[in-house]
């Protein structure tokens, strides 16, 4: 297992320097990413999992800064720490070792630029000088996301819809040949059969090429389709993390289950659905102890004085809460595995 | 179930409008409107300033000559071509009648002289001018441009905002105002007076070094005159540009990909951001052919803008219309150079414009 | 049945783009009930969001006639159309773009109260904002009242602009994506407060979202208008849609989107179809628009005409599909082609 140790990210906390004092985006994150793997960062906005994300290519806002923690990443035996990178190594790094395909593809391409010439440009970067063999490849990579390859490299980006946009980004994603490759909410913003098509599509390139995938989504239902392993975050902080059937269905943070039990379902008749009170907290001044407490249905006097230890509850499970008992026992009943 | 319904119903007037659909044809047809637009404006406006020709020239001898106003009149009337009993109805079709012949007419003060022969001497040295310094303008509004939006927020940002601000806000001629009192008058880094026209009237015009190195320091206090008056504004629109091309998730995605800095300042973000300054500059390529009549005037450049000057004084119908002539042709004409430039640079255009 | 609230007769509506028309809406009929649960779903360019800028009036059909309280919209005049104006009130989805930012809450808030003479102090016009703040839940109300939109939440800065189109005390509030921005934990009991409105307020809510989980949730007692391309495919009940629904393109839809349960989503039967490209509003393909994509398309059938909304067989379903409606039944196109 240890050999397929692809991204081990340990103990990552990440400060935003702001007029009204420091905001802890991110604090004492602990993963590891296995070759293969998928892990989902599941959250809501200013949870820190976009933070988090955009520290392992160094792309954080200048007024952010990576305080504690490392993320030791390895390719072929060799293992460096990704936040000592200097520039051009970081830059030789970014896409061929890890691909970040952010957000909302619609803005994602050059303009004044053929789609062709993109491939190029990012081969080029990567001392990849041949074009006829980039060409190729891209050809190849297109067809895998379902396109039509001729006619997407010979296009400008605002003759291709949406969804081709995000398709032909994901196949310029895997151009190198990355063993990471992160995805900020793929699919936010694309239509339902789109999104459709896109889900199918890294599940295929993904089989296919084999790298692993960090996703950042508020969306828990392309985390069940999409993920081997979910980490939920809150106000910055990992609360829970486990493999998917773990989180989904032996959930043992009060926050993820009070967010499996606000999305509705399809499959079934009428939904019981209950909110979770309260408002996300203010990151610069965050509640004490557990950050959690205020909002929980579960708190008691303990949660709200001392944080509870993000520590294995069992097997590779693991989760930050004083009682993950009362979670078990409050999800008795409301869903189970079906085998 | 119901049919489609039916889509094309043909109209009366549809010819027309087909017409009106081709763009490059709606263009040209917009462009020779506007043209006789402002041509017919100007002839008529040139009429309306106080006193004529005659009536200048005929001061003019009363005053030199001591000629009585009798005698004044006859010599001035037996000199022009002009005859101002005719009715401004008759002389505007003549002038029209002209025009579409292609001919601008001669000079009323300097009888036998084309109008056309007078523009095309005087033409070259503004073009030569104005154009180098609008280049020059342009290339370095966008270096500082881009280097101020680069370090946005800094003490390098800062600095060139404010020079831009300041160079933006006071009109060209005052800097060559204060070019002449400042370095020529009070520091005598150079003697105002040999400066004067547009080379040393010494020199034998030619391809020699003497007379292209006269040239060049003749035209030297007017190009720094306009870049001076001109690059604050390169400067602003560049940074702006520049600034909302940064914000761009291409050239995010690009820093992502792994594509080195050259790469993504050339072909990313200044390619994108310069797009709305060419049109800018195309559109300015018109006001080339003017010139400035003030800076010409003020540095005696013996150029289009001084020439219009000139012609303005002595009330010479002709000349006038010719120079404000060309000078529409060539600002309508750069629009539509703006337009055709901009959907050749801007891929987003190019297919919109076709289909 | 009751007279319906606000009706569609015949409504099309199209937009020029030079010299493109471009249909946006052909031919809708649609009754919205008093204190139904009425919800339009569909992807991007169906026409739902035109649809509830008719329904409001801030845009005006190209044909066909809208009707209010049994009254043809165009001919209202004077206090009958200030009547109508005010009765039917739309949510954006953004509200941080429909909220002045210069603003505070009270200045937001009480400008339609005294544009509409419904207040006529200024003590007036703050209990009633701080009554409006209260039923949408933002209390302390003094804590918000005072306060920028951007020194909210999201969650708070969308009850505030449900709190606004609230101040004319509406009949109808079109509700366009209003959760879609709004994040997964919160989105319920904000879903929740609005059909609290309804019993409390006598608000009749007409939904627009692109999220038929949402949809189903909020509308279980109510219907669904699922459209495509500027038409309704169909409509019915709630349960009936999204359980068994019988149009191709909402099978289609229902069968793309995943479910927050990993082993159910895994093994969500997958309708694959036929083409993804959505095909342009201004070269809509002959007949049926989804026939290019339908895996149950009839050639010579389904591209000849297209078909019109009827009742389906012993359901309480209409729905617009040619094979269906002349009782032929659906079968797979390859399948067929093969045999």
């Amino acid at each position: 297992m240890e050999d397929n140790l692809v991204l081990s990210v340990q103990d990552v906390s990440i400060i935003y320097q702001v007029a009204r004092g420091n905001v802890k985006a991110t604090n004492n994150v602990s993963f590891d990413l296995y070759k293969g793997e998928a892990l989902a960062l599941i959250g809501e906005s200013g949870s820190g999992k976009t933070t988090v994300s955009l520290s392992f290519i160094k792309m954080l806002p200048s007024a952010a800064k990576v305080t504690t923690g490392k993320a030791l990443y390895t390719r072929e035996g060799k293992t460096v720490n990704i936040f000592e990178l200097n520039e051009e190594r970081m830059r030789a790094f970014r896409w061929q070792d890890c691909a970040m395909v952010f957000q909302g593809a619609q803005n994602a391409f050059n303009p004044v630029l053929k789609i062709k010439e993109q491939f190029f440009d990012t081969a080029k970067a990567h001392g990849w000088r041949k074009r006829k063999e980039v060409y190729d490849r891209a050809l190849e990579l297109l067809k895998l996301v379902r396109l039509d390859p001729e006619r997407v490299l010979e296009s400008y980006p605002h003759e291709l819809s949406g969804g081709m946009k995000q398709r032909t980004l994901l196949a310029l994603g895997v151009l190198l040949d990355p063993q990471v490759v992160i995805l900020d909410e793929p699919t936010t913003a694309l239509d339902i059969l789109t999104q459709r098509a896109i889900i199918d599509v890294l599940k295929e390139m993904q089989g296919r090429l084999g790298f692993s995938i960090i996703f950042i989504s508020h969306d828990l239902a392309l985390a069940a389709e999409m993920a081997s392993q979910v980490a939920t975050m809150y106000a910055g902080e990992m609360v829970e993390l486990g493999t998917v059937d773990e989180i989904f269905y032996e959930s043992l943070h009060p926050y993820t289950l009070g967010l499996l039990q606000s999305v509705p379902r399809l499959e079934r008749g009428q939904d019981e659905l209950t909110s979770i009170k309260g408002n996300p907290p203010d990151l610069i001044d965050p509640p004490s102890g557990c950050k959690f407490h205020p909002r929980c249905d579960f708190a008691e006097a303990k949660c709200a004085e001392k944080k509870p230890e993000f520590a294995t509850y069992e097997k590779e499970h693991k989760v930050a809460c004083w009682f993950p008992e009362k979670v078990i026992e409050a999800r008795q009943g409301l869903w189970e595995k079906a085998s | 179930m119901q049919a489609l319904p039916a889509k094309s119903q043909t109209q009366p007037f549809s010819f027309l409008e087909k017409i009106w659909r081709n763009y490059t044809l709606r263009t040209v047809i917009q462009s020779i409107f506007t043209v006789w637009a402002v041509i017919t404006f100007i002839f008529f406006l040139v009429r309306l300033m106080p006193g004529n020709p005659i009536e200048i020239y005929v001061n003019y001898l009363i005053n030199s000559e001591n000629l009585t106003y009798e005698q004044a009149y006859n010599r001035a009337a037996s000199q022009f071509q002009f005859d101002p009993s005719a009715s401004w109805l008759e002389q505007y079709f003549g002038y029209i009648g002209q025009l579409l012949r292609g001919n601008l007419g001669e000079s009323i003060t300097s009888t036998g002289t084309k109008v056309i022969d007078q523009i095309m001497r005087f033409l070259p040295w503004t073009v030569f001018c104005v154009g180098l310094a609008l280049l020059l303008s342009f290339v370095l509004g966008m270096l500082f441009g881009m280097i101020a939006a680069y370090y946005r927020n800094s003490w390098i940002d800062n600095l060139i905002s404010i020079i831009a601000a300041i160079l933006g806000a006071v009109p060209d001629y005052i800097w060559g105002l204060m070019i002449i009192i400042i370095c020529g008058v009070q520091l005598k880094w150079f003697n105002v007076g040999d400066l004067r026209g547009t080379f040393d009237p010494s020199l034998q015009p030619g391809f020699t070094f003497a007379f292209i190195f006269s040239v060049i320091q003749h035209a030297l206090l007017p190009i720094l005159t306009y870049v001076m008056g001109t690059v604050g504004f390169w400067i602003l629109a560049m940074r702006g540009s520049t600034t909302s091309t940064l914000g761009e998730d291409y050239v995010n995605i690009a820093r992502a990909r792994g594509l080195s800095q050259g790469r993504i300042i050339t072909a990313y973000v200044g390619r994108n951001a310069s797009l709305p300054l060419f049109t800018l500059l195309a559109i300015n390529i018109g006001f080339v052919i003017g010139g400035s009549i003030i800076v010409e005037e003020l540095f005696v450049y013996k150029g289009l803008g001084s020439f219009l000057f000139w012609s303005i004084t002595q009330r010479d119908y002709t000349t006038m219309q010719g120079i404000l002539l060309m000078i529409t042709i060539a600002v309508v004409f750069s629009n539509m150079l703006a337009d055709l430039l901009y959907s050749r640079l801007d891929p987003r255009v190019r297919i919109s414009g076709d289909s | 049945m009751e007279e319906p609230i606000l009706e569609f007769k015949k409504i099309s509506r199209s937009f020029k783009k030079g010299r493109t028309v471009i249909p946006v809406l052909q031919d809708i009929d649609l009754q919205v009930q008093p204190l139904e649960y009425l919800c339009l779903v569909g992807e991007s360019g169906c026409g739902k969001t035109t649809s509830g800028k008719i329904l409001t009036g801030l845009l005006r059909p190209s044909s066909g006639q809208l009707f209010f309280e049994g009254r043809d919209v165009s001919t209202l005049k004077g206090a009958d159309y200030t009547h109508y104006r005010r009765s039917v009130q739309i949510i954006h989805q953004d509200p941080y773009a429909s909220l002045n930012p210069t603003h505070t809450i009270y200045n937001s808030m009480s400008f339609p109260l005294f544009r509409h003479k419904l207040v006529k102090t200024r003590e007036q016009a703050r209990a009633r904002v701080a009554e409006l703040l209260e039923v949408v839940g933002l209390t302390p109300v003094r804590d918000v009242i005072d306060k920028y939109p951007h020194q909210l939440s999201g969650g708070q800065r969308q009850r505030v602009s449900i709190a606004r189109a609230l101040t004319t005390q509406p009949k109808v509030i079109v509700a366009d994506e209003s959760v879609s921005m709004v994040d997964v934990s919160i989105r319920i009991s904000i879903l929740n407060m609005l059909m609290a409105m309804r019993e409390t307020l006598g608000v009749t809510f007409v939904f627009i979202t692109h999220d038929l989980a949402l949809a189903k949730y909020f509308a279980w007692k109510g219907r669904i208008a699922v459209m495509y391309l500027g038409r309704i495919v169909e409509i019915g009940p709630t349960p009936e849609i999204t359980l068994s629904p019988e149009h191709p393109y909402t099978k289609s839809l229902l069968s793309a989107i995943p479910e927050p349960d990993p082993d159910k989503t895994r093994t969500k039967e997958q309708i694959r179809l036929r083409s993804e490209d959505i095909p342009r509003l201004t070269e809509l393909p002959a007949g049926c628009s989804f026939h290019p994509r339908c895996p149950w398309f009839v050639p010579g059938l389904c591209d000849k005409s297209v078909p019109s909304l009827e009742p389906f067989a012993a359901s309480e379903l209409r729905l617009a599909c040619t094979p269906l409606s002349q009782g032929k039944g659906l079968n797979l196109f390859e399948t067929r082609n093969l045999a």
